[in-house]
């Protein structure tokens, strides 16, 4: 919870409208994003986050098993996300399963498409390595290590980052098996294939705080927020998924005009966030 | 299976009587009042410090001291293969329950009546001795916000495999099922304040096996003061002095 005198509210709600926050930012502007690759060696994939004080951690694991029989050609993602009580007191024992789910939910819509799996970020064909019989399962944990805001756009781009840094290990199928019989797979631990992450939207937050909105909103701004809607837009710029969070309604011209911004501001995200990758994944190769 | 080559080496190429690479950063969650990041080899853990703040739970308010709180989680990722464990199960509820009571009991309570220190720890991943690795954060984390405390508490673990006592044992050797025993150790007053030892010794062979987990601690004291000297150098440069 934030406690905030109404001197303070003003301040921040005042800083909005003249176009200057409380930490010097203006209304479109982002905080320094910091990426690093590779921070649990267990996982197949994993990145961190700091977006300001925020901080997320993303893990990728592989795991082989079988398509469900509407889609054979098909692997499957699923995305969970645990709010650590060391982001804040009020996540302790279940206190934090409500935004926990909240958030895996708004983060499966946004990057992995309808329950047919289109529009997925990721090919989910690539995932298949027999049809119908074997296929990968990508399981992405992500754990909420501090929390100052904006948690649903830094947990976007740790996932990107993650699924950028994994390595699937390449699979032997055993020939000879017919018919319904599971075929017999030879995982090598040397070769590992890469994804192709270009795909894979980012999400831009929009807060509307009074008349105006702002992205990568604090704690503090998120309190002051009549409604925020979360986008997420691909390289392309097409809308990939879209959730609307807050009381207030919104008048639908301003969403359309949110919409128009916030595809604005993820051309500069994507490219800011893949150099960043770029450059922590660069770092991890010589480390 | 032979836990200690010939040559006298473990499965990771230590010595019996040497620790894991040991790691540690102050700092780590900036939300919290005090926190820090502890890592023994491939244990990492994550501690955060709330507090002393407002009791939350009236109910609970201790008129005389202050109410200690701590919470053990690990995160899905934490271990070799992928888990999805309701929270509170009676393992993290069993850590949760010791670790509060070793920190308490280096806490001076006294001095913060009708307060609360929320202490979390967060497993990000999991190789062995975490119940140790989650101590040495949680006093780190207790330093930086800045808690009174009689002593830094350290922990560490050894064992007994292959007749050879070892020290900090990691995840293999742990679930070798030989003797782990466990130590919470005031390094300043030398005293032992936490102490746990599953599996059967022989009460000689004891005695060398808990005394090499306290020089364990007595050498993770050390690194922890010299972290927090570390620490306080770099705020006073801050400030300028």
């Amino acid at each position: 919870m934030v406690g905030l005198s109404l001197g303070e509210k003003h301040f921040i709600q005042g800083g909005i409208a003249q176009d200057i926050r409380s930490d010097g930012r203006k209304r479109l502007t982002y905080r320094p994003i910091n990426v690093e690759t590779g921070v649990i060696p267990q996982a197949n994939g994993s990145a961190r986050i700091r977006m300001g004080a925020t901080d997320v951690i993303s893990t990728v694991k592989a795991e082989l098993g079988k398509p469900i029989s509407l889609q054979p050609d098909k692997g499957k993602v699923s995305i969970y996300v645990d709010c650590s009580p060391t982001a804040a007191p009020m996540f302790e024992g279940r206190g934090g399963e409500e935004l926990s789910t909240e958030l895996s939910v708004a983060l499966q819509r946004s990057l992995l498409g309808g329950k047919s799996g289109a529009g997925a970020g990721i090919d989910l064909s690539s995932l298949v390595v027999v049809e119908g019989k074997i296929c990968w399962d990508l399981y992405i944990d992500c754990l909420v290590v501090c929390s100052d805001g904006n948690l649903l756009d830094a947990l976007g781009a740790a996932i990107k980052a993650a699924l950028s840094n994994t390595g699937i290990p390449r699979v032997q199928v055993a020939a000879g098996a017919s018919g319904d019989e599971q075929p017999e797979v030879d995982i090598s631990d040397e070769e590992f294939l890469q994804f192709d992450t270009s795909d894979i939207p980012v999400i831009v937050t929009l807060t509307k705080v009074g008349r105006h909105y702002i992205v990568d909103a604090t704690t503090e701004e998120e309190s002051q927020m009549s409604s925020a809607i979360s986008i997420s837009v691909n390289r392309k710029g097409h809308i990939c998924g879209l959730t609307k969070r807050g009381g207030a309604g919104l008048d639908p011209s301003i969403v359309l005009d949110m919409i128009s911004v916030a595809k604005h501001v993820s051309e500069q995200l994507i490219n800011k966030l893949d150099s960043e990758i770029a450059a922590a994944e660069a770092g991890d190769d010589e480390s | 299976m032979e836990f200690v080559s010939p040559e006298g080496l473990r499965l990771d190429g230590r010595r019996p009587m040497e620790m894991r690479q040991i790691r540690a950063e102050i700092g780590a969650v900036a939300k919290a009042d005090g926190s820090a990041v502890f890592e023994m080899g491939n244990t990492k853990v994550i501690a955060a410090v709330y507090g002393p703040r407002e009791v939350q739970n009236r109910t609970q308010q201790i008129n005389d001291q202050a109410l200690v709180r701590c919470e053990y989680s690990m995160a899905n990722f934490s271990t070799g293969d992928r888990m999805r464990k309701p929270k509170g199960d009676r393992r993290s509820t069993e850590i949760s329950l010791v670790i509060r009571q070793t920190m308490e009991a280096c806490i001076l309570t006294h001095l913060m009546p009708r307060s609360q220190i929320d202490i979390f720890v967060q497993v990000l991943q999991a190789d062995g001795g975490t119940r140790s690795a989650c101590i040495n954060a949680a006093t780190l984390a207790l330093a930086d916000a800045g808690i009174p405390m009689r002593d830094l508490v350290t922990s560490c673990s050894s064992g007994y495999l292959n007749s050879t006592p070892l020290l900090d044992l990691n995840y293999v050797e742990d679930s070798a099922g030989g003797p782990d025993v466990t130590v919470g150790f005031l390094p300043k007053v030398d005293k032992v304040t936490l102490l746990q030892m599953d599996s059967k010794l022989p009460i000689d062979i004891f005695e060398n096996v808990m005394q090499l987990a306290i020089e364990g601690c007595k050498a993770i004291a050390n690194y922890i003061r010299e972290i927090m000297l570390e620490n306080t150098k770099q705020l006073e440069y801050r400030r300028g002095i």
